[in-house]
C-alpha cells in the first residue's frame, strides 16, 4: 500500500508538473491576447472608459464577457444591441429609460465620460470570445407574426431607429418590450403622439414608456412617421 | 488545548461571527432587490451590497483560517505562540482595514473587480497584515518541537494564498489580462490553495475527534491535496472560455474541471471513513458533525454543482447567469464556511473549559443552517435555469426574464430565513460559552470533562 513518503512525492511532483504546464499556457495566452482583443484599437478613450467601468464597480450589477453580477443585463454586445444614441441617452438618466423598473444609480457622467464608456463597450464587443454569447436557439421569430412586410415601411427617422426601436417593432424589426407600432396610426393621431412622447406618465401614469429627452423637431418627426403607420 | 496562547483564536472566531451576521444582512438586501423591493437603493445600491456581501465572506473566512492557524499551529508545533500581542495587533488592524473597505464601498471607493473590490491602498495594508500573521505562526512552527504534516499543509496553504494575492494587484488597461490574473487569485484560492488550508484543518479535526492514527490521516491528506492541484491548476481554464483567451482553454478547462470533483469526492470519502474508524466516541460529536458535513457538502457544492456547469457546452449558456450564484453559495458554504464553523465548534469548549456541546440547540444550528443553505441553492438553481431558458435560449428581454424569476427569490428569502435561524442558534451557542478562561482559573473538576483532556490523554 501507498506509503506516506510516496503520497508526498505524488503531491509535490503533480503540483510542480501542472504548475509548469499552467505557466507555459499563461505565457502563450499573454502572447495571443493583444491580437484576440484587438489591442491596437485601444485608444485613450477606451482606456478611460475601462477605468470608469472598474472605478464605479459596474461589475457589481452587470456582466461583461459574462463576468460580474446578475442584477443588470449582460453588456458584451451592448454597443451593437443598443447603439450609441440609446446608450448616451440611457447613461444620462438611467432611471428615466425604465420608469418604475429595476434601478441603476445615476453617476452623473459628463458627455466625454459617456463617449469614453461607449468607446470601451465598442472595443469590448469586438474581443474574440470564442463565439460567446451564443444566439438564442429557441427564439420564436417575431418577424413571422408581423402583419406588415418589411419592404413596405419607409425609412424611419434617425432618432426612432436609434432609440424607439430598442423596445418597439415595426414590420417585425425592433424590440419586443413595448407593443409593435405597425398600426399605431389607427389608434393615435399626430397631436396625440406628440403629447404622448412629451410626457407618457402624464397621459398614462405608471406606464413603462420612458420620457425620452427629444428635441421638438425630433418629436414632431417621429410623431408624423408613426401617425402614418396605419 | 495545550497552550494558553491558543486562546487568541477566540477573538478571531468572535470576529467571524460578527462578519458572518453582517454578510447575511447584505444578502437579504440583494434578495429583496431581486424581488423588486429596492427601497435601500439610494444608500445601498446593488453593487455596494454585492461587493460588501462577497468581501465580508472572504474576510470572515480568512479571519477564521487565521484563528484556526493560531489555534492549531502551537498545538502541532509543541510550543506557545511566538507573540500573542502581535496576534491581537494583527486582528485589530485587519478589522480596521475591513471597516474602511466596507465604508468605502458605500461611497463609491473601490475597484470593480469581482471579489477583489478593495482599493489599491488597502491592498498594501492587507499584505502587511498577512505578513504579520505569517511571521507569527511561521516563526512558531519553525521554533517548534516538531513539524507535523498537518501543520505544514496548513501553513503551506496560508503562505501560497498570500503569494497568490499578488497577481491580483497588477494593473492592466486590457480587460482580458485583468480578468486572466484575477482568476489566478480567485480560482487558485478557492479551487487550489484554500483547499490546502481546509484539508489541514480537516486533518487536525479528524485526528482530534476520531483518534485514528495520525500517520494514516496525514498520508491520505497528501493524496487528496495532490488530486486537488492535479485537476485544479489547469482547471482554472474554465474561467478562460469566453474572456478573450485562446480556444484551447475550452478543451483543457473542460477536461481538468471535470476531474475537480474527484478531489472533493476523495475528501468526503476520507472524512466519512475516518469518522467510522473512530476508536472511541469523542464527547464533542457536534464538532465531528460539522467536520464530516463539511467534507460531504464541499463535494456536493464545490465538486458536483461546479461540474454541473463547467463543461463548455453547458457553460456557454449558463455563464454569467444566476446558475453561478447557485454553485457559489453551496461551494463556499460546504468547503469553507463549514470548516471554520467546525473548528470553532471544536475549539470553543477547549478554550473556555465549558462543556456545552451536543446540546439540542447546537445540533439544531447544524441542521437548520444546512437545510437552509441547500434550499437556498435550490432556489438559485430554479431562478438560474429559468433565466438561462428565457433570456439566453429564447432571447427574452433581460428585465422581462428577471420578472419571471422574482417568485424564486421569494423562495430564496424563505430558505435564507431558515439558514439565518441556524446561524443565529450557532451564535447563541458561541455566546453561551463565554470568554476563554485560563486553565488555572477553571472550576476544579471541570477540566476532566473537557475533551482536550481526552484527546491529549489519548495522544500520550
Amino acid at each position: 500500500m501507498l506509503s506516506k513518503s510516496q503520497s508526498r512525492r505524488f503531491f509535490l511532483g503533480g503540483t510542480i508538473l501542472f504548475s509548469l504546464i499552467f505557466l507555459g499556457l499563461t505565457v502563450d495566452t499573454m502572447r495571443q491576447i493583444p491580437e484576440r482583443t484587438k489591442a491596437r484599437n485601444m485608444n485613450e478613450s477606451v482606456v478611460r472608459g475601462n477605468h470608469l467601468w472598474t472605478g464605479n464597480n459596474c461589475m457589481g450589477c452587470h456582466t461583461l464577457l459574462g463576468e460580474g453580477a446578475y442584477y443588470g443585463p449582460e453588456l458584451t454586445k451592448v454597443y451593437t444591441r443598443r447603439g450609441e444614441a440609446w446608450i448616451r441617452l440611457f447613461l444620462k438618466d438611467p432611471e428615466a429609460m425604465f420608469p418604475g423598473q429595476r434601478r441603476m444609480p445615476n453617476y452623473g457622467f459628463s458627455e466625454q465620460e459617456i463617449t469614453d464608456l461607449i468607446a470601451f463597450f465598442q472595443w469590448a464587443g469586438e474581443i474574440d470570445t470564442n463565439d460567446w454569447p451564443p444566439e438564442p436557439d429557441l427564439k420564436v421569430s417575431a418577424a413571422a407574426a408581423a402583419p406588415v412586410p418589411e419592404a413596405e415601411v419607409p425609412p424611419a427617422p434617425a432618432m426612432y431607429a436609434a432609440v424607439c426601436s430598442a423596445c418597439h417593432a415595426i414590420g417585425g424589426q425592433g424590440g419586443a418590450v413595448g407593443p409593435a407600432l405597425d398600426t399605431i396610426g389607427q389608434r393615435m393621431d399626430e397631436a396625440q403622439l406628440v403629447a404622448w412622447l412629451t410626457d407618457p406618465q402624464a397621459i398614462r401614469p405608471g406606464t413603462a414608456m420612458p420620457k425620452i429627452p427629444l428635441s421638438e423637431a425630433e418629436r414632431n418627426e417621429i410623431a408624423a412617421y408613426l401617425a402614418a403607420r396605419r | 488545548m495545550k497552550y494558553e496562547s491558543q486562546k487568541v483564536a477566540y477573538w478571531f472566531f468572535a470576529t467571524c461571527m460578527l462578519l458572518l451576521s453582517l454578510q447575511i444582512v447584505y444578502g437579504f438586501i440583494m434578495a429583496f432587490a431581486h424581488m423588486g423591493y429596492d427601497g435601500l437603493h439610494p444608500w445601498i445600491p446593488f453593487n455596494t451590497a454585492r461587493a460588501t456581501h462577497n468581501n465580508l465572506l472572504v474576510v470572515w473566512l480568512l479571519t477564521g483560517f487565521m484563528g484556526a492557524a493560531y489555534y492549531i499551529i502551537p498545538e502541532e508545533s509543541g510550543r506557545e505562540l511566538y507573540s500573542v500581542k502581535l496576534a491581537y495587533v494583527q486582528l485589530v488592524s485587519l478589522v480596521l482595514v475591513g471597516v474602511i473597505a466596507i465604508a468605502g464601498f458605500h461611497m463609491n471607493w473601490w475597484e470593480g473587480r469581482k471579489f477583489l473590490e478593495i482599493p489599491r491602498p488597502l491592498d498594501y495594508l492587507v499584505v502587511a497584515n498577512v505578513l504579520l500573521f505569517l511571521f507569527n505562526v511561521g516563526w512558531t512552527a519553525l521554533r517548534g518541537k516538531q513539524t507535523t504534516t498537518t501543520a505544514t499543509v496548513l501553513l503551506g496553504g496560508l503562505i501560497s494564498a498570500a503569494l497568490l494575492y499578488l497577481p491580483g494587484m497588477i494593473t492592466f488597461d486590457n480587460l482580458a489580462y485583468e480578468s486572466y490574473f484575477r482568476w489566478w487569485v480567485v480560482h487558485l484560492w478557492v479551487e487550489g490553495v484554500w483547499e490546502l488550508i481546509m484539508s489541514g484543518i480537516l486533518a487536525f479535526l479528524l485526528i482530534k475527534l476520531t483518534g485514528v492514527d495520525r500517520e494514516v490521516i496525514e498520508k491520505w491528506l497528501f493524496v487528496i491535496v495532490g488530486i486537488t492541484f492535479l485537476s485544479g491548476i489547469i482547471g482554472t481554464g474554465h474561467h478562460y472560455y469566453w474572456t478573450g483567451g485562446p480556444r484551447y482553454w475550452l478543451m483543457l478547462g473542460g477536461v481538468f474541471s471535470a476531474l475537480e470533483p474527484l478531489a472533493f469526492l476523495a475528501m468526503a470519502v476520507y472524512a466519512v471513513t475516518m469518522a467510522r474508524k473512530a476508536q472511541r466516541n469523542h464527547p464533542n460529536q457536534t464538532a465531528l458533525l460539522w467536520t464530516v458535513g463539511c467534507a460531504v457538502l464541499a463535494f456536493v457544492g464545490a465538486g458536483f454543482l461546479g461540474f454541473a456547469h463547467t463543461l463548455p457546452q453547458v457553460n456557454k449558456w449558463t455563464h454569467g447567469t444566476l446558475v453561478t450564484a447557485m454553485h457559489g453559495h453551496l461551494a463556499f458554504w460546504g468547503a469553507y464556511a463549514m470548516i471554520v464553523l467546525g473548528i470553532i465548534t471544536y475549539a470553543l469548549p477547549e478554550m473556555t473549559g465549558r462543556r456545552l456541546y451536543d446540546t439540542a440547540s447546537a445540533q439544531l444550528a447544524f441542521w437548520t443552517s444546512n437545510i437552509g443553505m441547500v434550499s437556498m441553492t435550490a432556489a438559485f438553481a430554479v431562478a438560474g435555469i429559468t433565466q438561462v431558458y428565457l433570456e439566453r435560449k429564447m432571447g427574452m428581454d433581460f428585465l422581462e426574464a428577471q420578472k419571471a424569476t422574482e417568485v424564486h427569490f421569494l423562495g430564496l428569502v424563505l430558505a435564507a430565513t431558515l439558514f439565518t435561524t441556524g446561524i443565529t442558534l450557532f451564535i447563541y451557542n458561541f455566546i453561551r460559552y463565554g470568554l476563554p478562561v485560563a486553565r488555572a482559573e477553571r472550576v476544579p473538576g471541570a477540566d476532566d470533562a473537557v475533551p482536550g483532556a481526552w484527546a491529549e490523554g489519548a495522544a500520550q
